[in-house]
């Protein structure tokens, strides 16, 4: 379920797409093809990758509180 | 399934999950632990998982079962069991003076700096004329480039075998032509007979070792 808070939100999404993008790895890695590795990088990897970023985007774009000034 | 793709596994299923459980509870982020644990899964752990990957399909390209797994390399790898120490190849794979499982990538690679990426890059090439272009029949198959002795070098330069041979010694400008790359190894006249995979139904082959047929078809 997704979460309220937009934070949590863009961590789900970060996770889902990681979950994804590992999958296809694990697929790649049990198939023994030569285009497992085409497929491992090409879309294995973007959502790896997409995941990432989306985890970074996430905590650079956090709100923290103000602190107080004395 | 080799050790290395076991924990592979391994590794991207215990990522998944850990992932899982933040994706299901991402309040747990919350906490000074929680940050430190989403760094790990969310950022370190599919980092490593996707290194990994790479460098095990990478290993898995220089195989043997790898490169005769499409159909168009099968003759190829027949003619690594052909019973005639004249035909070079065959020669190489019998007797281990390539590795077994990795006989294709030996000779075939590039010895040259960014030689190993040039040869993936070859790869990837295959792939494509394989499932969305006309491949050629086996015997119409030529290399990108001319055989550079250099490949041949890589193993050969400085042994005995080599450098005293009879032949290789008889004409005092052969071996260092044949350093230079000025005349070739394969089609000069010495080693020319190589795969020969249009001649297959002419020879004898070699039932060989239960290793030798794990790694050809």
């Amino acid at each position: 379920m997704l979460s309220a808070q937009p934070l949590e939100r863009r961590l789900q999404l970060a996770g889902s797409l990681l979950i994804l993008g590992l999958l296809i790895e694990a697929l790649c890695v049990v198939w023994t093809r030569p285009i497992a590795f085409v497929v491992f990088a090409g879309f294995g990897g973007i959502l790896l990758a997409a995941g990432i970023l989306v985890y970074l985007y996430s905590l650079v774009s956090a709100r923290v509180a103000p602190s107080k000034k004395k | 399934m080799a050790l290395p793709g076991t924990l592979l596994l391994l590794l991207i299923v215990v990522t998944a999950l850990l992932i899982g459980v933040l994706v299901l509870r991402p309040g747990v982020t919350a906490t000074q632990g929680g940050k430190i644990l989403g760094f790990f899964v969310l950022f370190l752990l599919p980092l490593i998982c996707a290194g990994m990957g790479t460098t095990y399909h990478i290993d898995r390209s220089k195989r043997t079962e790898f490169c005769l797994s499409c159909h168009e390399m099968e003759p190829y790898g027949k003619s690594l069991l052909v019973d005639d120490p004249a035909h070079l190849a065959a020669a190489h794979f019998q007797n281990h003076r390539v590795p077994a499982d990795e006989a294709c990538y030996t000779c075939h690679t590039n010895y040259a700096m960014f030689g190993g990426f040039r040869a993936k890059m070859h790869g990837l090439k295959h792939v494509y004329v394989h499932y969305l272009g006309t491949p050629p029949a086996p015997e119409a198959i030529r290399l990108y480039d001319p055989f550079n002795n250099r490949e041949c070098l890589h193993c050969h330069l400085g042994a005995r075998s080599f450098e005293e041979g009879a032949v290789h010694t008889a004409d005092p400008d052969l071996l260092p032509a044949a350093k230079a790359n000025k005349i070739s190894c394969l089609s000069s006249g010495c080693h020319e007979t190589v795969h020969q995979v249009a001649d297959l139904n002419k020879v004898k082959f070699w039932k060989g070792t239960p290793d030798a047929q794990r790694t050809t078809p």
